[in-house]
């Protein structure tokens, strides 16, 4: 019950007409965004956090502006998936399997329309999920000693590494070197600069803006240097524009089941909204796909990754919410928006921001409406925006990211170390390092070194401490099976298959 | 073979965040850790990674497409003249100058490029500056 009259305190703060102008301003952008190949949800948050920073926002309305345009993302990733068979966002990849096939059928309508309803449903339950959990987790974290932070942080770095793909080293050096950039700078516990060289522009340390619009933003501009920006090749809206009952019929379980599964996997820290998809379009595939249909353009298999990558994307924000541990890179910024205001994330939040912390939640569920509303009548309007050239869409990047990052301190020298951060950028991107886990670690290293500090004077330096009760032994004990359990997985198959060549 | 080269790489500067470290003093700590321990602690984590990296390189990764080195720098080189020339230059100028040359490099013609350049520029220095008061320079070089 204490829930429903915090999340209507939530919603008197989300229907503020400022709020809610930034929340459609935010879907509508967000969706802008989220359809252009090559943009996604990390980069629209990273270049409107700076902006709703220098325009002074309040902390609640920036997180509204921040979660609209992460939403709308989600939103707009299906549209060019649909149309162009490129995915808008990485979320969208498993989105294009179905749905450019029912587009080149002359049903692309039919796609967008089913696969907006899935996203609103997946957004809904997963919403309504975030209002029965975070407070009983934010409840149980406030237990949490500095010890146990400690430990939730490794497992946190843990699943990341071992999520994203075969490459858990370049995930976790990627998480390492986003640390060793928040090391830069004076150390608040004794007031010696670390690792600044002499330079007094460092002292301070790098600005959270700085390396998220130079990772995000500018290596994103470098990038699209190497895209052919297919404007022409958008397949044309005719036919139905809506699905009929029949279709909406068929494909409403799967968007259930897509939607729960999308959320289980969002809470979980590292696996995001790409993850969630492929599991959801494989698992609907098994489940459902008895005629052989998936693959040429079955309205579920448009339904189920879309269902599910909107569920996960608002299932990320309840570790971010509740232990103060992001679950994604995009909730990784967003958290980072959260310090730049003086906030500290975590579990005290509920109690000390519950005009944050419910405002934000409130305006999820208003920002799904506006969503669904906006992305039914509007999408020929969407469509059309494919066909924006890349020469206009740069340069519009460029100058929104410089706004934003010298809006903040009026820094020369922010801008050049940001365009420096977007190179450094660029080449890890291009070594196939995942960007997510550097944004975590730059968000994560001084809560973690803070909570290791904090544990260890408790303890008087005695390291036990880290390992002394039963839950932040459980954390060490899942991360270390996390990290080593796709080595053993390795090893078990390569002897198996060594057993059926010798047989 | 990319791989390669980046952790060597890495794993050099790594050795100089340890030395920087090690040779840091701290005239006193409230805390048995200290600011050194932590730092420590990664770059030998780094360390490590860049030793497995090296070990067991990703074939795939790292394919840099060599045509384009010429546009790729041309870009950054737009980009760090923007930073340098930002607060002088002032934000109007140097923001239409930037765009005429991304643009340029972006493929588009001189007529859409300088149309982008005057719109944006004088769009959002009205937009930010004046209405949403982010005050933006007006060139040092002028006032």
């Amino acid at each position: 019950m204490e829930n429903i009259s915090n999340l209507l305190a939530g919603f008197q703060v989300a229907i503020q007409p400022l709020n809610l102008l930034l929340a459609s301003f935010g879907c509508f952008i967000g969706t802008v965004l989220g359809l252009l190949p090559g943009l996604g949800p990390i980069n629209g948050v990273a270049i409107f956090l700076p902006l709703a920073f220098a325009l002074h926002l309040p902390p609640e309305s920036a997180l509204i502006l921040l979660a609209s345009v992460y939403m709308g993302c989600e939103y707009g990733g299906r549209i060019s998936a649909i149309l162009l068979n490129v995915p808008g966002d990485a979320g969208a990849v498993m989105t294009t399997v179905d749905g450019h096939p029912l587009a080149l059928k002359g049903k692309a309508g039919i796609a967008l329309s089913i696969s907006a309803v899935s996203s609103f449903v997946g957004a809904l339950i997963s919403t309504i999920g975030i209002v029965l959990f975070a407070p009983i987790l934010s409840n149980w974290a406030l237990s949490f000693g500095p010890a146990e932070y400690f430990a939730l942080m490794v497992f946190a770095v843990a699943t990341l590494g071992a999520m994203l793909g075969g490459k858990p080293a370049k995930a976790l050096l990627g998480c390492f070197i986003g640390m060793s950039l928040a090391l830069i700078g004076i150390d608040s516990g004794t007031g010696v600069y670390r690792l600044t060289f002499g330079n007094l522009h460092l002292s301070d340390g790098i600005q959270f803006i700085v390396v998220v619009i130079g990772l995000f933003a500018i290596s994103e501009m470098l990038v699209m240097l190497e895209q052919t920006h297919a404007g022409q090749g958008a397949v044309r809206l005719t036919g139905r524009l809506l699905f009929n009952a029949r279709e909406l019929a068929s494909s409403a379980f799967t968007m259930l089941r897509s939607a729960f599964l999308g959320f289980g996997i969002g809470i979980l820290p590292g696996a995001g909204a790409t993850v969630a998809s492929a599991i959801a379009y494989t698992t609907e595939k098994r489940i459902s796909d008895t005629e052989g249909t998936f693959g040429d353009g079955d309205v579920r298999g448009v339904a189920a990754p879309e269902a599910a990558n909107n569920a996960s994307a608002c299932g990320s924000f309840i570790p971010m919410l509740t232990l103060g541990v992001p679950g994604s890179g995009t909730t990784a910024v967003m958290l980072g928006a959260l310090t730049l205001y003086n906030i500290t994330p975590g579990p005290l939040l509920f109690e000390t921001k519950p005009d944050v912390v419910w405002g934000l939640i409130a305006s999820l569920f208003i920002a799904n409406v506006l969503l669904v509303v906006m992305n039914l009548p509007l999408v020929g309007l969407f469509s059309r925006l494919l066909s924006i050239p890349n020469a206009v869409l740069v340069p519009l990047i460029a100058t929104i990211s410089f706004i934003g990052v010298y809006g903040i301190h009026s820094s020369t020298f922010d801008l050049v170390l940001m365009v420096v951060l977007g190179v450094f950028g660029y080449i890890l991107r291009k070594l196939d390092f995942p960007t997510g886990p550097i944004i975590l670690g730059f968000v994560l290293a001084e809560l973690m070194e803070r909570n290791l500090r904090r544990a260890l004077s408790i303890s008087d330096g005695d390291i036990g401490i880290l390992f002394a009760s039963p839950l932040s032994l459980t954390l060490w004990v899942l991360a270390a099976i996390v990290l080593l359990l796709p080595v053993i997985w390795r090893v078990l198959k390569r002897n198996e298959e060594a057993r059926t060549e010798d047989i | 073979m990319t791989d390669r080269i980046f952790a060597t790489t890495w794993l050099a500067v790594c050795i100089v965040i340890a030395a920087e470290m090690w040779r840091l003093s701290v005239p006193f700590s409230y805390d048995p850790v200290g600011p050194k321990a932590f730092p420590l602690l990664l770059a030998a984590l780094m360390a490590l990674c860049c030793l497995i990296l090296i070990a067991r390189p990703d074939d795939g990764a790292g394919r840099f497409n060599l045509a384009l080195l010429g546009k790729g720098s041309a870009l950054i080189g737009v980009l760090l003249a923007y930073a340098a020339l930002f607060a002088t230059l002032g934000f109007p100028l140097a923001t239409a100058l930037m765009i005429v040359a991304v643009s340029r490099i972006f493929g588009g013609t001189w007529k859409m490029s300088t149309i982008t350049a005057v719109a944006v520029a004088v769009g959002s220095f009205l937009v930010f500056d004046r209405l949403l008061e982010v005050s933006l320079p007006l060139g040092r070089l002028w006032t």
